[in-house]
C-alpha cells in the first residue's frame, strides 16, 4: 500500500511548550486516519505544520514517498493537501462560487472564467454526490452546507490529502451522519482523509486506522476493531476516566429564573430568539442543546440585558428585568460565564486583580470614598487566585499571558464569588483542557448544591447531559422539546437539534 | 521579578529608541538640503539651553502641548480617536476670550476661573458634536472631528472678523485699517506669570519671557488625570472600554456613557490648550492665533505612551525643539519645519517600536506563565 | 447655459475628490483604513507642481503619483508589515506631508507656502459635442478629468470582475482565509494602498496643475477626508464613490456661486463641504457595510 504521508520524529516548540515532541505517523493512501487525544495534545499544532502554516523544528515529511518541506499553505495545496479547518476560513460576503475558486480561479485574460469554473464544480458536485447552491451567498447557509464549500474548496484544487481538522464539532448528529457518507464516497475516489477529533464514537465509526496523541506525542496507532472506547480513552487521558459526573440529589427552590415567549431581533429584523419559555429552580441546572448559532447566545445575551427584549418576560429572582441595564441585572444577582472569554469575559491587555473586579468596581467594598481600594482589590484578587487554583506569577500580571483555563478560572473567581441567584454558563468549558474543564464542571455543581439557578448552554452534548437536570433543545430560536437527560439517547436530541417535530405538550 | 523591571525598562526604553531613530532620519533631510546635521542639532541644543530665560520659553512651549496631549490621551484611552482637539481649543480659546472681553468689573480671582472655566466649556461643547454623532449615529470620530476643525477655522475667522471684532482700536500707524482681533481683555482676565514667584527663589527671568501659572496648572492637571485613570472607579472604565468594550458591556459598564463622559473631559482639557497663550501673550484673539497645538498634541501623547507623566516629559521635549528650530532659522538657515518632518517621523516610529516591543514582551509574559502552570498541559493555541 | 456651467464647475470640483476616493475604495477593500490620503494628495499638489515646473506638466504627474506611492509605502509598511494603528499612521503622513512640503518648498522654491506659476496639460475640445448648451461642459476639458470619469468603470471592473479584484476583496474580508488559500495577503495590502497613494498624488497634481496652476499650502483643504466621506457614501463601489464625488463637487461649486451674491458670510460657504460631509455620514453611516476586516492589522500564525 502506497503512503500518502509520512512523518518522522516531527518537533514543534512553543516559548516554554514542546507542542510535538518526535511525532512518527504513517498515513496510507486512500485510507481515512483519525487522530485523536484531548485538548492540548499537538493535534492541531500537527495539522497547521502539514497544512504549511507552522514549520516544524525538527524531523522528515514524506509525502507520496519523496521528502518535502511545507513552507506555506500555498506548497501545501501544490502537494495536493487540503486543510478543512474547524473555524472555516470562508469569506461571508462572497458566494459559495466564489469562495470555492479564491485562490485558484480560472482566468480569461485578466478576468474570472465563471463559467469554465462552474462547469468543473458542478462536475465535482455530482461526482461526490453533494448538494449546494453555488449563487447562495455563504453567510445564508447552513453549517453543514459551510462545511461542504470548505472540503469542495480542497476538492477543487484537486487535493488528495485531506485533512479534517474537528469537522463534527459543529454538526448535529445527522449532520455528522451526512458528513461521514460524504467522507466514505470520498475514499472510494482515492482520496486521503486524516481525520481529527477527540470524540471516539465518531472516530470508532469512520476510521480505517486511529493515532492517539497525548502531550504532543504518539501513544500509538490501533484498528478500531482492536478497541474499546474505553481503552481508546485511556490512552488518550493516560488514566482512567470516568465519563459520569458526581451528582448529588439537591431539593430544588422557589423560580429563581423564569423567561417567557421572549422574542429577541437582530437590528436587521430577522428573530433569532423566537418564544423560548423556561423556568429554572433553585437547585437546578437547566441545559441548552443545540447546534451554534440558533439563538443560543442570543438568548443569553438578552437574559444579561445585553440586548433588547422585543416581546416576553425575563423575571429573576421575582422581578421583571425586561427593561433593567445590564448593571441593574447583575445586581439582581446574576452571573455570567460568556462563551467567548477573549471577546466578552476578559480584557485581555489589562492585569489580572484588574479582571478580577471588572463590572463590581463600584462595589462598596472596593471603594474608598470616591476613589478605587487598590488594596482590597489587590487583596480579593490575591484571595480568589489562590481559591480558584488560578496558576500565575504574579496578579500584576496581564491577564493574555495566562492559559485558558487560568483565564476561565479567573472568570469564575470573579462571578461566583459575589453569591449569584442565577448562574448563565455560555459554553463554559470550551477550548478548555481536561483538567480545567472539570473544575468548572465541579463549580457549577457545588453551586447547583448551594441552590443556585444555573442556565448551562453548550455544543457539547455530553456535557450538557450530564450536568443538566433538565435540558432544553433549541432550534432556530426556538425550544424544540424538553427532556430529562435520562430519557434520552443523543439520537434523539439529534433530531431536534436538526428541527425534527415539536414533542407534544412541551417546548414552543 | 527581575522579568518585571526588564519590561518596565523595555516599555521606557521605547520612547528613547523612537527619538534617536527620529532624529536620525532627519539627519538624512538636513543633509539632503547640504546642511551639516550634528551642526544643526548642536544648534537646537546650544540655543535652547544655553540660557534660563531659553529654558522658561522651552516650558513656556510646552504648556499648551501638556493640555493637547492630555486631552488626546483620554481620547486614546477611551480607544477613541480625538483629533478634534485642534478645533476645540480654537473654541475654548474663543469662549474664554469672550468671558473675558464681555464681562467687565470683576476681581480677578472670580474673573480669571470664570474665564478659564469658559475655554474648559468651549472645548467641551465643541466635543459634544462628534461624540454625540458617534453614540447615537455611529460616526466614526476621526473623520466628524476632521471636519469639525475645518469649520471651526471658519467660524472662528467668522466670529473674529465680522461679529467681535474690535472696533474701538486706534489705527496702527503705517496700516490702513484696524487689526482683525477681537477686543482687549481686562487685566482681571489675564493669567500672571510665573516671574514674581520665581523671584522669591532669586530666579530673575526677563520681560519677554511668557512663562506663566498656565505650566504648574498643566502639571496638576496631569496628574488629576493620572489619578483619574489609575485611582477612581470612571478611570478604570475608561481604561475598561478603551481596551475591549464589548467585555466592559458584559460587565455592566456602559460605553457609550463613557465614550460621551470621557470625550466631553477630553474637550474640557482641550478647551485650555490655548488659553496660555490667550491669557499671557496676545491678551486678545485674532486671526494669527496659534495653531496645530491639536496635531502637535496627537504627537505628545503617543511620544508619551499616553501616560501622564510621559506626556509632560514629551511635551518638553517638543517645546524645547519648537525652541530649537527657532534657533536653526535664524542662525544655519535651516527652514523650522525640519522639526514638524521630525514629529511625524517620531510618531511613526514611536508606534513601530512599541508596537513591536509589545509583542516581544507579550511572548515574554506568555513564556512565563506556560512555565508555571505547565501541568496543565494547554498550549498556546 | 448657467446650469450647464455650474454642472462643469461641479465636475471640476468633484475631480480630485472622485480621483482620492476611488484610491480610497482599494486602499479599503483591501481592509487598509488611508487616513493619510489628505498627506498623499498634499505630496501630490507640490511635487506636481515641483515637477512641472522644471520639466512640463506630464513629468509632474508623473512626479506626483510617485510622491503619492512614496507616501503610501510609508503608510503600507507601517500598517501592513508593522501592523500599527492605521489611523495614527495616516494623521503621521498627512505631517509628515505637511511639514516636508513646507520644507521642500523652503528650500527649493525659497518660499514656504507657494511654488511660482505653473503650466498644466493641454486642454481639450470634446468634438462633435460642441452645442449650445453642453458647450461649458466639453471645451477647454481637462485630460484629467476625462481620465478620472474613464477609472470610474475601469476601477469598477477591476475590483468586481478580475482574479486581482477577487483577491484584493477577500483579503478586506476575511485576511485569514486568503492566507490558507494560498493569496498573499501582505502583497495585497501593498497593492491596494499604493494604488490609493498614486491615485491621491495625480489628484493633488489635478489641484496644482489643472485647477489653480499653482502649488498653494493647505490647497487640498481637506479633500482626503471628504475623499473618505464620499467613499463611505459610495458604499465601497467606484460607482458609488462618483455620485457621491459629485455631489460634494456639485456642493463646493453651488457655494461659490452663493458667494457672489453676498448674503450670506462667505466663512459659512466654506464650511458647506464640511458641513455636507458631516451630514452625509450622520444619514448613511448605519446603512452601509464596510469591508468585514476593514482597518484590522492581520497577525499571521498569532493566535
Amino acid at each position: 500500500m502506497e503512503r500518502a504521508v509520512v512523518l518522522k520524529g516531527i518537533t514543534k516548540r512553543f516559548p516554554g511548550i514542546v507542542a510535538n515532541d518526535g511525532i512518527d505517523l504513517e498515513v496510507k493512501k486512500g485510507e481515512i486516519h483519525a487522530i485523536v487525544g484531548e485538548n492540548g495534545a499537538g493535534k492541531s499544532t500537527l495539522m497547521k505544520i502539514l497544512a504549511g502554516i507552522y514549520q516544524p523544528d525538527e524531523g522528515e515529511i514524506y509525502i507520496f514517498g519523496k521528502r518535502e518541506r511545507i513552507t506555506s499553505p500555498g506548497r501545501a495545496i501544490e502537494l495536493k493537501i487540503g486543510m478543512v479547518h474547524q473555524h472555516f476560513m470562508l469569506v461571508d460576503r462572497f458566494t459559495v462560487l466564489e469562495n470555492i475558486i479564491l485562490g485558484a480561479e480560472k482566468r480569461a485574460g485578466i478576468t474570472i472564467d465563471e463559467k469554465n469554473s462552474r462547469k468543473m464544480i458542478e462536475e465535482l458536485l455530482s461526482l461526490y454526490n453533494f448538494s449546494l447552491d453555488l449563487d447562495a451567498r455563504v453567510e445564508e447557509i447552513s453549517v453543514g452546507q459551510a462545511q461542504r464549500v470548505e472540503i469542495l474548496k480542497v476538492l477543487y484544487r484537486g487535493a488528495d490529502i485531506l485533512v479534517l481538522d474537528e469537522p463534527t464539532a459543529v454538526l448535529a448528529p445527522q449532520e455528522v451522519k451526512e458528513l461521514f457518507v460524504n467522507l466514505r464516497r470520498l475514499k472510494e475516489e482515492g482520496k486521503t482523509i486524516i481525520f481529527i477529533s477527540h470524540k471516539l464514537d465518531e472516530v470508532l465509526e469512520i476510521a480505517d486506522r486511529i493515532t492517539v496523541l497525548r502531550r504532543g506525542r504518539v501513544v500509538g496507532t490501533v484498528m478500531p476493531s482492536e478497541v474499546t472506547k474505553e481503552e481508546l480513552a485511556r490512552m488518550m487521558v493516560g488514566k482512567p476516566v470516568f465519563m459520569k459526573l458526581e451528582k448529588a440529589s439537591v431539593p430544588t427552590g422557589e423560580v429563581l429564573l423564569s423567561v417567557k415567549d421572549l422574542v429577541v431581533k437582530e437590528s436587521t429584523g430577522k428573530t433569532v430568539v423566537n418564544g423560548v419559555s423556561f423556568e429554572i429552580r433553585g437547585g437546578e441546572i437547566y441545559g441548552i442543546a443545540g447546534i451554534e448559532g440558533n439563538g443560543q447566545k442570543e438568548l443569553a445575551e438578552a437574559i444579561l440585558g445585553l440586548r433588547q427584549i422585543s416581546s416576553g418576560q425575563v423575571t429573576i429572582c421575582g422581578r421583571n428585568a425586561g427593561n433593567l441595564s445590564v448593571r441593574e441585572i447583575r445586581d439582581l444577582g446574576v452571573a455570567f460565564i460568556p462563551e467567548d472569554r477573549h471577546r466578552q469575559g476578559l480584557i485581555l491587555p489589562m492585569k489580572v486583580w484588574e479582571n478580577m473586579v471588572l463590572g463590581f468596581h463600584r462595589k462598596k467594598e472596593f471603594l474608598k470614598g470616591r476613589s478605587l481600594n487598590l488594596k482590597a482589590i489587590r487583596k480579593f484578587a490575591e484571595k480568589k487566585s489562590e481559591e480558584f487554583l488560578v496558576m500565575l506569577s504574579s496578579i500584576e500580571q496581564s491577564i493574555e499571558g495566562l492559559s485558558g483555563g487560568n483565564q476561565q478560572k479567573v472568570i469564575l473567581g470573579r462571578e461566583l464569588s459575589r453569591e449569584p441567584e442565577v448562574i448563565i454558563a455560555s459554553q463554559p468549558t470550551r477550548g478548555l483542557d481536561v483538567g480545567a474543564a472539570e473544575f468548572v464542571h465541579k463549580e457549577l455543581l457545588k453551586k447547583r448544591e448551594e441552590g443556585k439557578a444555573i442556565l448551562l448552554i453548550s455544543a457539547d452534548l455530553e456535557e450538557v447531559l450530564s450536568l443538566s437536570d433538565r435540558v432544553g433543545v433549541i432550534y432556530n430560536g426556538r425550544i424544540t422539546a424538553e427532556f430529562k437527560p435520562e430519557e434520552v439517547t443523543l439520537e434523539d436530541i439529534g433530531v431536534y437539534m436538526l428541527g425534527g417535530e415539536v414533542k407534544a405538550g412541551e417546548g414552543a | 521579578m527581575k522579568k518585571r523591571y526588564y519590561i518596565v525598562m523595555l516599555r521606557i526604553l521605547a520612547p528613547v529608541l523612537a527619538i534617536v531613530l527620529s532624529a536620525l532620519i532627519s539627519s538624512a533631510v538636513i543633509l539632503a538640503i547640504g546642511k551639516s546635521p550634528l551642526q544643526v542639532f548642536y544648534t537646537i541644543f546650544k540655543f535652547s539651553l544655553s540660557r534660563l530665560d531659553s529654558i522658561a520659553i522651552i516650558l513656556y512651549n510646552a504648556t499648551p502641548l501638556i493640555f493637547s496631549g492630555l486631552a488626546v490621551s483620554i481620547g486614546f484611552r477611551m480607544g477613541l480617536f480625538n483629533i478634534g482637539v485642534e478645533g476645540q481649543y480654537l473654541i475654548g480659546a474663543f469662549f474664554a476670550a469672550l468671558a473675558g472681553f464681555a464681562i467687565k468689573g470683576l476681581p480677578v480671582f472670580v474673573h480669571l476661573p470664570l474665564v478659564i472655566l469658559c475655554g474648559a466649556l468651549g472645548g467641551m461643547l465643541w466635543s459634544f458634536i462628534p461624540i454625540y454623532l458617534k453614540v447615537k449615529r455611529g460616526v466614526h470620530e476621526v473623520i466628524s472631528t476632521i471636519m469639525l476643525n475645518y469649520i471651526s477655522y471658519s467660524l472662528i475667522h467668522y466670529l473674529i472678523a465680522d461679529v467681535f471684532l474690535d472696533r474701538s482700536q486706534k489705527l496702527v500707524e503705517g496700516l490702513g485699517g484696524i487689526l482683525t482681533r477681537t477686543p482687549k481683555l481686562p487685566p482681571s482676565a489675564l493669567m500672571p506669570k510665573l516671574h514674581v514667584f520665581l523671584g522669591l527663589f532669586g530666579i530673575q527671568l526677563p520681560r519677554h519671557v511668557y512663562l506663566n501659572w498656565f505650566f504648574p496648572l498643566g502639571l496638576l492637571m496631569a496628574y488629576l488625570i493620572y489619578y483619574l485613570l489609575m485611582h477612581t472607579p470612571f478611570g478604570f472604565e475608561i481604561r475598561s472600554v478603551g481596551q475591549n468594550p464589548e467585555a466592559a458591556r458584559t460587565a455592566g459598564i456602559k460605553p457609550e456613557r463613557v465614550y460621551m463622559a470621557g470625550f466631553l473631559l477630553s474637550g474640557a482639557v482641550a478647551g485650555l490648550v490655548g488659553l496660555s497663550d490667550l491669557l499671557s501673550y496676545f491678551g486678545y484673539m485674532d486671526l494669527d492665533f496659534p495653531r496645530n497645538y491639536g496635531f502637535d498634541g496627537i504627537a505628545v501623547a503617543l511620544i508619551g505612551q499616553n501616560n501622564p507623566l510621559g506626556i509632560v516629559l514629551s511635551a518638553i521635549l517638543f517645546g524645547f525643539l519648537k525652541r530649537g528650530a527657532e534657533g536653526i532659522q535664524t542662525q544655519l538657515n535651516v527652514p523650522m519645519d525640519t522639526i514638524v518632518i521630525l514629529q511625524a517621523v517620531m510618531i511613526m516610529s514611536i508606534v513601530v517600536i512599541t508596537k513591536v516591543m509589545n509583542d516581544y514582551i507579550k511572548r515574554l509574559e506568555r513564556k512565563e506563565s506556560v512555565i508555571c502552570s505547565s501541568q496543565n498541559s494547554s498550549l498556546p493555541a | 447655459m448657467f446650469l450647464a456651467e455650474l454642472l462643469a464647475s461641479s465636475l471640476r470640483m468633484a475631480v480630485p475628490i472622485l480621483l482620492t476616493a476611488l484610491g480610497a475604495v482599494f486602499t479599503e477593500r483591501a481592509g487598509v483604513v488611508n487616513i493619510g490620503l489628505e498627506g498623499m494628495m498634499i505630496a501630490g499638489s507640490f511635487m506636481g507642481a515641483l515637477g512641472s515646473y522644471y520639466y512640463g506638466p506630464y513629468f509632474g504627474l508623473l512626479l506626483a503619483m510617485i510622491a503619492g506611492l512614496f507616501m503610501a509605502l510609508i503608510h503600507a509598511v507601517n500598517t501592513v508589515t508593522f501592523r500599527v494603528d492605521q489611523i495614527v499612521s495616516g494623521v503621521a503622513i498627512n505631517i509628515l506631508a505637511y511639514g516636508g512640503c513646507r520644507f521642500l518648498s523652503l528650500a527649493i522654491f525659497k518660499m514656504a507656502t507657494t511654488s511660482p506659476r505653473v503650466s498644466g496639460l493641454p486642454k481639450i475640445d470634446i468634438p462633435g459635442l460642441n452645442i449650445g448648451f453642453l458647450k461649458p461642459l466639453v471645451s477647454g476639458v481637462s485630460p484629467v478629468i476625462i481620465l478620472a470619469l474613464l477609472l470610474v468603470p475601469v476601477s469598477s471592473f477591476i475590483i468586481n470582475r478580475t482574479v486581482f479584484g477577487l483577491r484584493l476583496r477577500s483579503v478586506g474580508e476575511n485576511p485569514l482565509a486568503a492566507d490558507t488559500l494560498g493569496i498573499d495577503v501582505f502583497k495585497m495590502k501593498y497593492a491596494g494602498v499604493l494604488i490609493s497613494g498614486a491615485l491621491a498624488g495625480l489628484s493633488g497634481a489635478y489641484l496644482a496643475l489643472e485647477h489653480t496652476g499653482m502649488y498653494v499650502e493647505g490647497m487640498t483643504q481637506g479633500k482626503g477626508f471628504i475623499a473618505l466621506a464620499a467613499m463611505i457614501f459610495g458604499n465601497w463601489e467606484p460607482v458609488g464613490a462618483l455620485w457621491a464625488s459629485l455631489l460634494f463637487g456639485f456642493s463646493e461649486a453651488l457655494s461659490f456661486r452663493v458667494v457672489e451674491g453676498g448674503a450670506i458670510p462667505y466663512q459659512f460657504i466654506k464650511m458647506i463641504p464640511y458641513v455636507l460631509t458631516l451630514a452625509v455620514l450622520t444619514g448613511v453611516v448605519k446603512k452601509s457595510t464596510a469591508p468585514a476586516a476593514d482597518g484590522v492589522p492581520y497577525e499571521r500564525g498569532l493566535k
